[in-house]
């Protein structure tokens, strides 16, 4: 058995032949009490993976949705102190949910990469996802990643990485993240004019699960490529749809249960 | 560290979503290529010399070098086509576009003259060219946001964060990700993910180069000190650039205080700010107790910028270069006295780097030497000059 969440999870969805479902949420919109409550709801409908956004008043891989949930959020008092917070008590309630950081790199510089990592791993922060931080960049933090296996950096690749992949693949830990199109978060209906292929060859090369990610709204978005990916993560969607039914967490889950159901029967 | 030749000691790198990695590495080949080739340098000399205007005057500035008793010379950047030093590195950068076959370009501007250098290009280059803009800058630069337009740009108004030049880069970087298979980012402060920073520099270099060979021409030896405004610090480090090697000439970079670097409404990332990641690159960068990035404060747009370029951050480490700031009034009033004692208005930016120089020639004898790089005009700013003056009463 894996120790680390997000590997422990993916073994579990392999043993039982199911893909993941992965929700990206960010942390402190309207309040950190309502994020709390609706990663517990998704826990308990079955949400696989959550990712928690740390909000960053500079988001440059986000789209629109994105950037204005970061914007109130931050309104709100949201910050990296409090998100560790809402992880620490989460994790002192009883969630055993993986849960992934997706934040900015400057967040993390600005804490001090090595007391983030060390933070990480004694709240329960079980993965990272740095989307403006390629595998040039990389290893300021993995020096502190190193050697552990409670926080795992999780990398990304794009339709355009190519002759990339395969140093991107090597020593990457969890899952890899794909990236539906060129561009930013939640441009839904717009998936790269080779993303068949791309997930094809990703897949191919990929020792670890495969997600794929950015403008994903129902279960049905990802029937074309269902052979090549092991599952799919919103973001965008389920943020309009968390305002939408203004953040209650019985919307979230039935949302969840049944994205996870319809998955199942693609 | 594996992207060492990214970095500026510890400032610098490529801080951008995996989508663009590719996007940077055919532009620094494309680049380097360029450099080395004879063709492409004519062509980039040709149309500095043609067609913006070089080489620029060293100009002597007789009667400020009387009253502040020491000798003042100033780059004349503002007497190229459009009006500031923006249009050198648009030239070289839209011809590197055209080489690598993209058939489109966008820019950021804040204060609008990289904007209007950018359109400029593109109009005589024939490419399609959208411009982003903060909503905040468009109220504030009218007068350029027409001549975008008229040289047949889009200008697209950026509301998301502070409304002002760091937001338009946010959102020309993601427009960029989307968009990089047919379009060419032209970036017009030293700024950016490498080769950005780099490029910048090599094309706006032709400041330092014509200065240096000027002062040596006309007075004879080099200057004692070479100074220039920095916002990301575009003009300023053209200004350097060929004077990084001469030990003995003092190098000084003007940040803008605002109101005061006190009131913390200022735009002195190298002052108060702490090593940070925005826009591709680790620099300084003025930020909050959580890491967010701050709201920089400048009267003028061209200053008003959180961070600063990578180099700029290595040099000020490493001592070669120095960094003052200028606040707001001292800027307006160095302007005016430019106005009156050399019938020159300078755009609100160089101001600062003049206020500085006044400041300097006191701590200065007869016979010592400044060249302050002269960076932009002052047609853009008079109406911002002209509420200046009304709040202060100047022209009663």
């Amino acid at each position: 058995m894996r120790t680390n969440r997000i590997e422990a999870k993916l073994e579990q969805l392999k043993e039982k032949n199911e893909k993941a479902f992965i929700t990206y949420l960010t942390a402190g919109l309207p309040d950190m009490e309502k994020t709390k409550a609706i990663v517990k709801a998704q826990e308990a409908a079955g949400t696989d993976i959550v990712e928690i956004g740390v909000p960053f008043s500079d988001p440059i891989a986000d789209g629109p949705v994105i950037q204005q949930a970061s914007y109130e959020s931050i309104l709100g008092g949201t910050n990296i102190h409090k998100c560790f917070t809402a992880v620490e008590e989460l994790r002192a309630e009883g969630c055993a949910l993986p849960m992934i950081f997706m934040l900015y790199y400057n967040t993390v510089c600005h804490y001090g990469v090595e007391n983030f990592v060390k933070k990480c791993r004694e709240a329960g922060v079980d993965g990272l996802i740095i989307p403006d931080l390629p595998m040039e960049e990389q290893e300021e933090i993995k020096a502190f990643l190193e050697g552990q296996d409670e926080t795992i950096l999780i990398q990304l690749v794009s339709p355009v990485s190519k002759q990339r992949v395969p140093e991107i693949l090597k020593d990457a830990r969890g899952f890899v993240y794909c990236v539906s199109s060129m561009g930013v978060t939640g441009q839904s209906g717009s998936f790269h004019k080779e993303i068949l292929n791309y997930l094809a060859d990703v897949k191919a090369k990929s020792p670890i699960p495969v997600m794929m990610g950015f403008g994903i709204t129902q279960a049905s978005d990802i029937a074309p490529m269902k052979d090549s990916i092991d599952g799919a993560i919103v973001g965008s969607h389920f943020i309009n749809l968390l305002r939408e039914n203004n953040f209650a967490p019985e919307a979230a889950a039935e949302y969840c249960s049944t994205f996870k159901q319809e998955m199942s029967t693609l | 560290m594996s992207n060492e030749k990214a970095y500026y000691g510890q400032f610098g790198g490529q801080y951008v979503s995996e989508s663009l990695m590719n996007t940077l590495a055919e532009v620094d080949a494309a680049f380097e290529e360029a450099i080395h080739d004879p063709e492409f340098l004519k062509q980039y000399h040709y149309y500095l010399k043609q067609y913006v205007g070089r080489e620029t005057p060293l100009y002597y500035a007789e009667r400020l070098s009387e009253k502040y008793g020491t000798r003042i010379y100033l780059k004349r950047e503002d007497l190229n086509h459009t009006g500031a030093h923006k249009i050198n590195n648009v030239i070289g950068q839209i011809l590197l576009a055209k080489r690598m076959g993209k058939t489109k370009v966008i820019a950021e501007t804040g204060a609008g003259q990289h904007g209007v250098a950018t359109a400029t290009g593109a109009a005589l280059f024939n490419m399609d060219c959208t411009v982003y803009m903060g909503a905040e800058d468009i109220e504030r630069q009218k007068l350029n946001v027409m001549r975008m337009e008229m040289l047949g740009a889009t200008v697209v108004p950026v509301h998301s964060g502070s409304n002002t030049l760091k937001d338009a880069t946010n959102e020309a970087i993601r427009t960029w990700a989307k968009t990089a298979e047919d379009t060419f980012y032209i970036i017009g402060s030293a700024v950016g993910p490498y080769p950005y920073p780099k490029m910048v520099k090599e094309f706006q270099s032709c400041i330092s180069r014509e200065a240096k060979r000027q002062f040596a021409e006309e007075v004879g030896g080099l200057p004692d000190v070479v100074m220039a405004c920095v916002g990301g610090g575009s003009n300023s480090i053209g200004m350097f650039a060929d004077f990084i090697e001469e030990k003995s000439v003092r190098l000084i970079g003007v940040e803008a205080a605002g109101l005061g670097i006190e009131t913390g409404k200022h735009a002195s990332a190298m002052a108060l700010g702490k090593p940070g990641v925005l826009h591709g690159m680790k620099s300084y960068l003025l930020q909050d107790d959580d890491g967010n990035v701050e709201l920089a404060h400048s009267i003028s747009a061209g200053l008003d910028y959180p961070g600063v370029g990578p180099e700029h951050a290595y040099l000020k480490d490493s001592g070669r270069a120095e960094y003052v700031s200028i606040t707001d009034v001292e800027a307006m009033d160095a302007l005016m006295e430019l106005c009156k004692l050399e019938g020159i208005i300078p755009a609100i930016e160089s101001a600062h780097a003049m206020a500085y120089a006044f400041k300097l020639a006191e701590k200065m004898t007869p016979e010592q030497s400044i060249i302050v790089c002269l960076s932009g005009r002052g047609d853009k700013d008079v109406n911002t000059i002209a509420d200046y003056l009304a709040g202060k009463g100047y022209l009663n």
